[in-house]
Order: C-alpha cells, then sequence, then structure tokens
C-alpha cells in the first residue's frame, strides 16, 4: 500500500477526531470568551461512559447515542451551577474553574476505570478493511471520516443557514447584537456549550476505538485543540476545519519522518501562527486582548503591630520546627519552600503585572534539568548547576518572554503554554541528555558549610533560606518604581504606554525575573529531590502552580505561599489515606474560584488586621504589599470588569 | 513655525471615513479648540496624534519633525501629552500613586529597582505639586474609583500634565462636570502657563468661547473651518451646519 496515501489517512483520521473537540472548544471560545480546559475531559467522559454501555449491552451504536447524552447533562451542570456565575469576573478565573474540574473528572474516571489502558473494539459492521484506491484501509477508518465529515457539514448548515446560527455568529461578534436578534443570551450560552460537549463526548466515543482509553486521554486531546484553534482562528468553524487537518496531516507525516521532532511540530507551527497571524488564518476574534484579566485590587493598609508581632511569631515557629519534627515532615515543608519561590515567581507576573502565564513550569523545569543534568554528565557541583540555571532560565524566559509580551490576554496564555510544552517536548525526546520518560537522578548532593543537604534538616534550612529571601526580595522589588509599573501595566497598559511606559519592556522585564526565580526554584528542587522527570514541565504543572497562587491570593506575596502550602499539604495528607486527593484538591479549587476570588490570603489578611471581609466581588486586600501611598486605605475590590480605552485601537 | 502642524491626514474604518485629508497648524502656547458633532472624528484626530491609532496617510509634525509612527509612550517622550474622553485612570490605586507613576515615568525613573517607590522625593514633592495644581489635595490617599466623577476627570488631567508636555490634548475635560466643576477647569486651563499649547475638544460653547485662541470644526471628518471664534461665529457653512441648531 502506498505509504503517503496510508499517512494521509492517519493524518485525516487524527484531524477528524481532533475537530469534533476544537469544533466545541472554539464555538465556546468564540460566543462565550471562556477557554474551557474541561473539554478534553468531556472528550474522556464521553469516551469512557461509550465503554461502559459497551460492557453491559455489547451495543456500540446504543454507546454512541447514550455516552453523548449524559456526558452533555454533565456538561450542562457545569454550565449552568458553576460557570454562569463567573460570567461577569475576568476570563481567568473561568479558565480556572475549568482547569479544577480537569481534576475531578480525572480522578472519577481513574477511580472507576482505573489507570490502565483500556480498549473498546470497533462495532462488528465495521470490522475489517476496505479495499480503495490503491490500498486497504481500515473500514472503522474510513467511517470515522465519512462521519466527522457528516457532522461537520450538519454543524456548517446550522451555523450559516438557520437562524440558530445567526445568533450565534452575531454572538460572536458581540453578544448584545445577539440579544438584538432576540436571542436569550444564557439559553444561547448554555446552548453552545452543550452542543459543544457533546461533539466532543462523540468524538471521545468514535476515538476510543482507534485510540484507547485511559486517564490522560483529556490532555492529550486538548492541547492539540488548542493549537488546531490558534492556527485556524478562534471562533471560526472553518478554521477549526482547516486547522484539524492541518494540524492531523503534520502530525501524522511528523511521526511518520521525523519522529523525533514530531511533538515539536505541531507546536512550532502554533508558535508561527501566533507570530505571523495572531487572529488566525479565519480568525473573528483574535488578538483581542480581552482586558478583565485584571486580577484583584490590591491596596494597602498600614502594617499594624499586630501584623508584625504574627510575623515575628511565624518566623520564629517555622525556625524552630525541624527541631521538633521528624525528617518525612521537615522534607515535606522543605519542599513547600521550594514551590513557595516558585509560586512567588509567578505571581510576580500574573498577580502583579497581569500576565497570565500557562507556561511557568517550563521555567521551574529548565532550571531543575539544568542542576541534575551538568551533576549526572559532568559532575558539577550542585551549588555551580545552580548558579548556572539562574542565568540560564533569565536567557530563556527573555528569549521567550520576547515572542509572548507582545500578545496579551488568552493568546498569552496559550503561547506561553506552547512554549512550555516545547520545552517539555525536548525533555521527553533528548532521551541521551534528559533521559526522556524514565527522567535522569543525581547520585549525591551538596554540601553546604560542610553539611550535606541530604540530610533533611539541612535542606530545610536551605530552601528556608531562600524562601525568606526571594520573599524579602521581591517585597523591595514591589514597592521600588519599577515594581509600580508592573502593577501600573496590571491596572490600566493603555494608560501606562500614553504616560510614557514602553509597557513592552517592563513586561520582558518581569517575565525575565519572574523566570529566573522560577528557575532559581526550580534549580533548589533538583538539589532537594536529587531527580527530575519531563512532568515537572508538563502544562499540568504550570495549572498545579497556577492553583497555588490563585488558592493563596493573586497579587500578594504571602498568598502564593500560603497557597502553596495548603495545595502540598493537602496533596500530601490527603493522598496518604485516601487515592482521591486530585478529585478533593479539584473541588477545593473550584469553590475557591467561586467563592473566594481573594484567595485564602485575602480573607485571612483582613481577619488579621482586625477589618471584616470586604463584600463581592472581590474580598480582601494585602497590608503593606499593594501600593501604599497614604496611611487611609482604599480597601476592597476591583470590578472585574474590563477598561477600554476610548477609541484606542491600532 | 507652527507647534503642531497636521498635512493632508487621513483615516478610515472600513468605508467609514474619520478624518478626511485634514489640515491644522497650531502655533506655540495657542489654545486652539476643536468642535464638531459627535461622530465627527474628533476623538479618532487625538489619537492618531497621541499614537493610539494609525494614522492611513498624512503627516503630523512637532516642531517639524513627523511623529507618525511613534508609540504612544514615544509621543509622550516626544512633548504631547492627552487626556481620554472616556475616563482612562488607574482606578485601584490611589490618586496620588497615579501621579507617581506619571511623573516617575517622566522622570525616567521607572526602571529603578532598589528604593521604595515612596522614597526618591523629588517625584514625590512634583506629584504633589500637580496634585494641588488639579485641586485634588484633599483626595492624595483616595482610591481614584472613589472619587467623583468630575474629580476623575480632573485626575485625566493630572496625568496628562504630569509628563511636562509641550503640547497638551484635553478630549472634552469638562464632559460630564457640574458647572461648578466646569468653571474650575475653565480657570485651570486658563492658569497653564502661557508657552504651553493646548488643544481642546470641547462641547461646551460657554467654555469653548472662553478659552480659544482658535477653533477648528470638524464635520464628518472633514474640517469645515478654522479661524479665531469671531471668524467662526460668522462663518455662513458653520452657522448652517454646526450652530444652525440654535437658531
Ligand atoms: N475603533 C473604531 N472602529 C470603528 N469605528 C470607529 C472606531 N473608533 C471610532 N469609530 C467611529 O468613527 C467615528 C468618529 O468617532 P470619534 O472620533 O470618536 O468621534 P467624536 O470624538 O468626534 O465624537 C464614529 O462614527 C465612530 O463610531
Ligand atoms: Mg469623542
Amino acid at each position: 500500500m502506498d505509504i503517503y496515501l496510508a499517512q494521509l489517512m492517519n493524518g485525516l483520521v487524527y484531524g477528524m477526531l481532533l475537530f469534533l473537540t476544537a469544533a466545541g472548544l472554539s464555538l465556546i471560545f468564540g460566543l462565550m470568551n471562556v477557554v474551557s480546559l474541561a473539554h478534553g475531559s468531556f472528550f474522556m467522559l464521553g469516551a469512557y461512559l461509550a465503554f461502559a454501555v459497551v460492557r453491559e449491552t455489547g451495543n456500540y451504536w446504543l454507546a454512541l447515542l447514550i455516552s453523548p447524552c449524559l456526558t452533555v447533562l454533565v456538561g450542562l451542570v457545569v454550565e449552568r451551577f458553576f460557570m454562569r456565575r463567573l460570567y461577569r469576573r475576568g476570563h481567568l478565573d473561568q479558565v480556572l474553574l475549568t482547569f479544577g474540574f480537569t481534576f475531578v473528572f480525572f480522578d472519577a474516571v481513574r477511580s472507576i476505570w482505573g489507570s490502565d489502558i483500556r480498549k473498546l473494539a470497533p462495532p462488528v459492521s465495521l470490522e475489517g478493511s476496505i479495499a480503495l484506491v490503491g490500498g486497504m484501509f481500515s473500514t472503522y477508518r474510513l467511517f470515522l471520516l465519512a462521519f466527522g465529515a457528516l457532522l461537520a457539514l450538519i454543524l456548517w448548515a446550522v451555523m450559516e443557514k438557520s437562524r440558530l446560527g445567526a445568533m450565534v455568529r452575531a454572538g460572536v461578534d458581540d453578544s448584545q447584537m445577539a440579544a438584538g436578534l432576540g436571542a436569550n443570551i444564557p439559553a444561547l450560552f448554555s446552548g453552545v456549550f452543550g452542543a459543544g460537549v457533546a461533539l466532543a463526548a462523540i468524538g471521545g466515543v468514535v476515538a476510543a476505538p482507534v485510540l484507547g482509553l485511559y486517564p490522560g486521554m483529556d490532555g492529550d486531546i486538548l492541547i492539540p485543540s488548542f493549537i488546531v484553534i490558534v492556527i485556524g482562528g478562534m471562533g471560526s468553524l472553518r478554521g477549526a476545519f482547516v486547522g484539524t487537518l492541518l494540524v492531523g496531516i503534520a502530525d501524522a507525516f511528523g511521526k511518520a519522518y521525523v519522529p523525533a521532532l514530531s511533538l515539536f511540530l505541531i507546536y512550532l507551527l502554533m508558535a508561527v501562527f501566533l507570530l505571523v497571524r495572531p487572529q488566525g488564518l479565519f480568525g473573528i476574534k483574535g488578538g483581542v486582548a480581552p482586558a478583565g484579566m485584571v486580577v484583584a485590587a490590591r491596596a494597602a493598609l498600614s502594617a499594624t503591630l499586630r501584623v508584625k508581632v504574627i510575623a515575628a511569631l511565624v518566623l520564629l515557629a517555622l525556625a524552630c520546627y525541624p527541631l521538633l519534627v521528624p525528617d518525612y515532615q521537615r522534607t515535606l515543608v522543605s519542599e513547600i519552600f521550594v514551590f513557595a519561590i516558585f509560586a512567588m515567581s509567578l505571581d510576580l507576573l500574573l498577580g502583579y503585572t497581569g500576565l497570565p502565564s500557562f507556561g511557568h513550569a517550563g521555567f521551574f523545569g529548565l532550571g531543575a534539568y539544568t542542576v541534575i543534568v551538568l551533576g549526572a554528565l559532568f559532575g558539577l557541583n550542585g551549588w555551580t548547576g545552580v548558579l548556572i540555571a539562574v542565568p540560564l532560565t533569565a536567557l530563556a524566559a527573555a528569549l521567550i518572554g520576547f515572542f509572548c509580551v507582545r500578545t496579551s490576554g488568552i493568546t498569552f496564555l496559550m503561547l506561553t503554554l506552547a512554549f512550555s510544552q516545547l520545552l517539555y517536548s525536548i525533555a521527553f525526546k533528548w532521551r541521551d541528555v534528559t533521559g526522556g520518560s524514565d527522567g535522569i537522578g543525581i547520585p549525591d548532593r551538596p554540601n553546604i558549610f560542610g553539611w550535606s543537604l541530604s540530610e533533611p534538616i539541612v535542606m530545610y534550612y536551605v530552601t528556608f533560606g531562600f524562601c525568606l529571601l526571594c520573599y524579602v526580595g521581591l517585597r523591595r522589588l514591589i514597592a521600588s518604581p519599577l515594581g509600580h509599573a508592573f502593577i501600573g501595566i496590571r491596572e490600566n497598559e493603555s494608560r501606562m504606554r500614553a504616560i510614557g511606559y514602553s509597557t513592552g519592556l517592563y513586561k520582558l522585564l518581569s517575565f525575565t525575573i519572574g523566570g529566573a526565580l522560577a528557575g532559581l526554584a526550580g534549580g533548589l528542587y533538583a538539589l532537594f529531590n536529587g531527580f527530575v522527570s519531563p512532568e515537572v514541565l508538563h502544562w499540568s504543572a504550570s495549572g498545579d502552580i497556577l492553583i497555588m497562587v490563585m488558592l493563596g491570593g493573586a497579587g500578594t506575596l504571602l498568598g502564593p505561599v500560603l497557597g502553596s502550602a495548603i495545595f502540598l499539604l493537602m496533596k500530601n495528607l490527603v493522598s496518604s489515606y485516601n487515592d482521591h486527593w486530585m478529585m478533593i484538591i479539584g473541588i477545593i479549587f473550584i469553590a475557591c474560584v467561586m467563592f473566594f476570588p481573594g484567595g485564602v490570603w485575602g480573607i485571612l489578611s483582613s481577619r488579621i488586621a482586625g477589618r471584616k471581609p470586604d463584600s463581592p466581588p472581590r474580598p480582601g486586600t494585602t497590608p503593606a504589599e499593594g501600593i501604599a501611598s497614604g496611611d487611609k486605605a482604599p480597601t476592597g475590590a476591583a470590578p472585574g470588569a474590563s477598561m477600554t480605552v476610548d477609541g484606542a485601537a491600532r | 513655525m507652527s507647534t503642531l502642524q497636521i498635512e493632508d491626514l487621513y483615516r478610515s474604518f472600513g468605508s467609514l471615513v474619520v478624518t478626511q485629508h485634514v489640515n491644522l497648524s497650531i502655533g506655540a502656547g495657542e489654545r486652539h479648540v476643536i468642535i464638531g458633532p459627535n461622530g465627527a472624528g474628533k476623538t479618532s484626530l487625538i489619537n492618531q496624534i497621541g499614537g493610539q491609532l494609525r494614522p492611513g496617510s498624512g503627516r503630523i509634525l512637532l516642531d517639524g519633525v513627523n511623529i507618525i509612527g511613534q508609540a504612544p509612550e514615544q509621543v509622550l517622550r516626544s512633548g504631547i501629552a492627552r487626556t481620554f474622553q472616556k475616563n482612562n485612570l488607574f482606578f485601584n490605586l490611589s490618586v496620588i500613586e497615579n501621579l507617581r507613576l506619571a511623573v516617575q515615568a517622566r522622570r525616567g525613573n521607572g526602571l529603578q529597582c532598589f528604593r521604595p517607590a515612596r522614597s526618591l522625593t523629588a517625584i514625590m514633592s512634583r506629584a504633589e505639586s500637580i496634585l494641588a495644581q488639579v485641586k485634588l489635595d484633599a483626595n492624595g490617599s483616595r482610591a481614584v474609583r472613589e472619587l467623583s466623577y468630575g474629580e476623575q476627570r480632573q485626575l485625566e488631567v493630572g496625568l496628562a500634565l504630569a509628563g511636562d508636555p509641550k503640547v497638551l490634548l484635553l478630549d472634552e475635560p469638562t464632559s460630564g462636570m457640574s458647572p461648578a466643576e466646569t468653571a474650575g477647569m475653565i480657570e485651570l486651563v486658563r492658569s497653564l502657563p502661557r508657552e504651553l499649547t493646548v488643544v481642546m475638544i470641547e462641547h461646551d460653547m460657554h467654555v469653548v468661547f472662553s478659552l480659544a485662541d482658535r477653533i477648528t470644526v470638524l464635520y464628518y471628518g472633514e474640517v469645515l473651518a478654522t479661524g479665531t471664534p469671531q471668524e467662526i461665529q460668522d462663518n455662513e457653512r458653520v452657522r448652517e451646519i454646526y450652530l444652525g441648531a440654535r437658531h
């Protein structure tokens, strides 16, 4: 059989599967301005529910009917009872909410069906192969192509020809306009969300016989779907279609001819498209920057004596703690210190400069790999490794930042994600150096003043010291003119430019400093763990650190520290007696996004200062960490609403 | 030579032409008021001078140097500061912090990162003097979003003044203001140094005629007339089209 034809076939089939997820994702984004990270989960849910139905009834066709219906029900619950409450908040909150759901669904699927790869046989009537133009093709794959094309056609007809479609298209341009056409916006949103979920679930069902079922298949379809949307243009059905074919075919030929590069190929495709044509091939909503990304308002309140006393007590407790506890607790808290540095570094971008990076783990991982690889391959001392890792990640962050800071909002989020996945691919593929998926380790830890870091108590004080240093350094940075400029950019970038700031340069600086600190955290992690594998670079690691920051309270320094402590303690405590820590973290996180948008620190700090938490939408503010310009503190809340400039379009 | 010279400026949004081959010449220290009905393209003109909107063609000369293609921050550094028709401030920060940010940008201290911002006394005292100039001295430590709309308009002007401009562009500074606040704004503009060139968009005819040295009337993106207040009042076409509604 013609090998090209076979690859083309593979590409088309994969493209069709992608299309089913990407089309829904794209419509949802276009209409509702929400990037639903849970979309891959619906794909997975669809597949597993079909698996269950087939096991009960033996009937694939019944599964194709029942599974999407059930999945849509789940999807509608998510939309109606969770997302709808956040429509008036920033887009980042919604992205994070759906990220919380990926935990819940992942854990649900894993605990019901296990972590092993499952197989779903294609229906009997579609087994075997058919001879067609110069080759034998699997009947099921041909069916997939025809089925996908049919769905695409139906979707196209609905969107272009029906009144409903007109409303959706109008809504993509402007929800006000859709309302003018008589659309009931909440119903329209639910409908489109449901339809998107249905498409994803159908995709999951028909994909199952080809791709197999495993927890984690959600991310494996989600990320390529993103790329499709970026390439095709957000909110455009035609773009999603062309994008899937491009990505599908590029992926199939990449795997066949340049397997070493196949993972990059599509990320590179995406990065190139974002730079050359940020609005995508057929973009409707392209490079628009959702200004609603502004994270909570942070105003100041004078550091009272009470705050100082509490701070001193906490420091004292932390300093004595390792003397009183066994090694495993010292180790746990050391890990918290490392991740606290990581979380603070992200908060500099996210909370202070308003840059929603979804790829920050890339820099953490780069720092960790630098230390371990230099140690394992060249026998370099760990401290020397850290000394090299920090400037190296700063350089990488400056390079990557150069491309990323020219975009904003969702595009920025996706671009940082793509770059970090690129680093992930390198770690994964460059086996000789990184050990590939097995990871790589160093035989022993370095010393400090003659004490070995392999002693948990030494590790504790070292990480504690670095964490304190970072905290103090960042605090000074934020109080400096430069830090105030970062906050100004977060608050209102267009005005910053009008009063004379080259905001691109400032954002690049913030990105570079944040990247370098993440690299430091990664380097310390390498010393702490002695081992590193590609997971530390994975996009879900970037998601975890985002959770820590948001959980504790973005736009504050102690918030991220607290957030990482809560996250890691929970992960540790819950996972020691219960396998469902992901589910629990997911639920807690969803609750936090929904009810405590200022984070735990937002609530705590107002308590410590002896004030009631502020009323919604944004509870809490920070003591002495925001901009203090007078002694009367403006308390309370940033409107999640966007701040637009009169006619300021270029 | 005129301070601000606009030559054959053209810009459209799709089929809508908002700036139709506009020519304008504004001298040093002139108080130039642009009037015209809503949608005439006044804000679009300011956006093009300020670098927020890229012109289709034409030239904008500041002291003979073409500034087209400069980003907003470069335009400010060249000496043109602007306000916005719709308040465009740092709403969650305090009033003094708003001004401090603008002053530190102009003084080139923005990249400093080793000292607390509040310890830079030169910047702080400049911010405070602007605070007094725009009559917000009593409100320095309040969050901007707690100010009244009119007070926010005053801060708009303050932020622009903090840029130490040669040319100040004011987009409807008195819109939404009470009569008392409007009178305050007139007084503020009057009190500006005489060598500062001011280009101002304004609807309130009382304000227009009490401040303008010269007036330009924009109509559907075109300059209908330019001249002294007297010439504009006497202009037949202006009376017909623009002031006509008052007869
Ligand atoms: N970014 C834009 N895209 C499309 N049309 C615009 C844009 N900005 C302004 N316009 C249109 O250009 C015309 C002139 O607007 P503007 O300059 O704001 O007028 P004015 O300030 O005189 O009221 C209006 O009809 C407005 O709707
Ligand atoms: Mg206007």
